[in-house]
């Protein structure tokens, strides 16, 4: 076949491609006959959340980075934290103590992502350097702060942007990348276990920013991407992605899986925070405060209380919404209460059991809240 | 999907000419490959429930752990004691008020890091 037939072969398929895709957007709005704020439910189900001005408080302020906090990552065992800022350092905090039990220098500055083994025993982060670096924190640091790599996984094209151990596996971890790719890695080898997506593999289109993985099934995970999607992976399957959800209309920055693990949210450039359900693709929800004239400030980071009833959200100009996720309300904004951060939320993260968030932020530190009013039994 | 390299690819012969048609080739197979991927979820949406059925499932089935968060704690068994919530599920676990008990600065800290 000559290149010009080719050609003309490959602007039909594009053709068929663009129509295929508008014809599933279309009927998926179709089946979109409530959201979840639409849904009557049973009366305890659906009673307001509401909390007292001293209810969520601030409880700890961990101060020690001299640069904007850009991720941070909770043990599972419940007080420990580990934190990366522009600072070129990452600090491992016990939370509740407030002390610091590591700060390591890294060989490259420029870090955008951090994450804790299941094990507690090691840290793992990435950044412009396209590497993602393992540190053991058993191992001595120098008087500067400087310690050992332990393992550097190379292998990506571009930016590493996300990180996360796979779940009761200290040898396994998915990274995100600017190369438009996430890998599934053996720690143990070094090796790249799978590519999810890239240039011969369906998968996203643009930068890749943020990944997930289900806690109820470690074989899934969601990623999100500068190409307005946030995609659903298998990770025995890394030719193509179990489900695309679209919906976004900017980058998603953030995504993170619902605790039944059934559902994941999502919060991106547009100002929004989305659920969608893993099984169906349906858009569950749309949390958007609405800004009147002024452009609406883009979310970074959420989470998900333990319930699942709270919806945190981080955005650029310092509110740190909490959203009532059942009935879409904003009931609380962490960035107006005393003694709340001076800059933007770029993290966030719950502790293991469900009793505390950490927020990170560029004013360089990072805070602990925790509900301190009074429970009430009914 | 790159569609824009299409218009970067140059007719000409020789070597060139050949390396052209291979990426072209392998962008085709792309696109056809997601063409079958897209009809196939085209024919699963036709048997798909309505989000509704989904909405009502979250309701019901939203977790039964206790949250620490919530400020009520509401006894029902099915759903997740929260922490964070005024209005939670039991049980209550009284770790949950740790960030409250204790030294809440760090001036017995005497790490000597940065």
């Amino acid at each position: 076949m000559s290149v010009a037939e080719l050609k003309e072969r490959h602007m039909a398929a594009t053709e068929t491609v663009n129509s295929l895709r508008d014809r599933l957007r279309q009927q998926r709005l179709l089946l979109l006959d409530t959201d979840v704020a639409g849904t009557p439910g049973r009366s305890q189900g659906k009673t307001p959340v509401t909390f007292g001005p001293t209810d969520l408080v601030c409880c700890r302020t961990l101060q020690g980075h001299t640069g904007k906090v850009h991720s941070l990552d909770w043990t599972p065992e419940r007080n420990r934290i580990v934190s990366a800022s522009q600072d070129g350092r990452l600090i491992v905090w016990n939370a509740l103590t407030s002390q610091k039990t590591h700060a390591i220098k890294l060989p490259c500055a420029w870090v955008m992502t951090c994450a804790f083994s299941p094990n507690g025993q090691s840290v793992a982060c990435g950044g412009l350097d396209s590497m993602c670096s393992i540190f053991n924190l058993n191992t001595q640091t120098d008087n500067d702060g400087s310690m050992p790599v332990s393992r550097m996984l190379s292998g990506h094209k571009g930016y590493v942007s996300s990180c996360q151990y796979v779940p009761d596996e200290d040898t396994h971890l998915i990274t995100a990348s600017g190369d438009h790719t996430c890998v599934l890695w053996d720690i143990t080898t070094g090796l790249r276990t799978s590519v999810f997506g890239g240039e011969f593999q369906s998968g996203h289109t643009s930068d890749v920013v943020s990944v997930s993985i289900n806690g109820s099934n470690s074989r899934m995970f969601v990623s999100g991407s500068c190409d307005s999607t946030a995609r659903l992976w298998d990770t025995r399957v890394a030719s193509r992605a179990v489900r695309t959800f679209h919906g976004h209309e900017g980058d998603v920055n953030t995504v993170k899986f619902f605790p039944d693990g059934n559902r994941f949210g999502t919060g991106s450039d547009d100002g929004t925070c989305r659920l969608f359900d893993i099984r169906t693709g349906h858009q569950l929800q749309v949390y958007n405060q609405p800004h009147g004239d002024n452009e609406a400030p883009h979310v970074t980071s959420i989470a998900f209380s333990i319930s699942g009833r709270l919806l945190f959200a981080g955005y650029t100009n310092g509110d740190c919404y909490v959203w009532d996720t059942l009935l879409a309300q904003v009931v609380l904004d962490l960035g107006s209460l005393q003694n709340s951060h001076d800059g933007r939320i770029s993290c966030l993260g719950l502790s293991a059991d469900g009793s505390a968030l950490c927020t990170g932020s560029w004013d360089t530190n990072l805070k602990i809240w925790a509900f301190g009013g009074h429970r009430k039994v009914i | 999907m790159q569609t824009g390299s299409s218009g970067e690819v140059r007719s000409v012969v020789g070597a060139t000419d050949t390396r052209g048609k291979h990426r072209i080739s392998a962008e085709l197979k792309r696109l056809e490959q997601e063409t079958r991927f897209l009809e196939e979820e085209l024919e699963q949406l036709e048997k798909l429930e309505r989000a509704s059925a989904s909405c009502k499932e979250l309701l019901i089935n939203i977790e039964t752990r206790p949250d620490p968060l919530l400020p009520v704690l509401l006894i029902n068994i099915e759903t997740r004691p929260d922490p964070l919530l005024p209005v939670t599920n039991g049980p209550v676990n009284p770790t949950w008020d740790r960030w409250f008990e204790g030294p809440q600065e760090s001036s017995g800290c005497r790490c000597w890091i940065l």
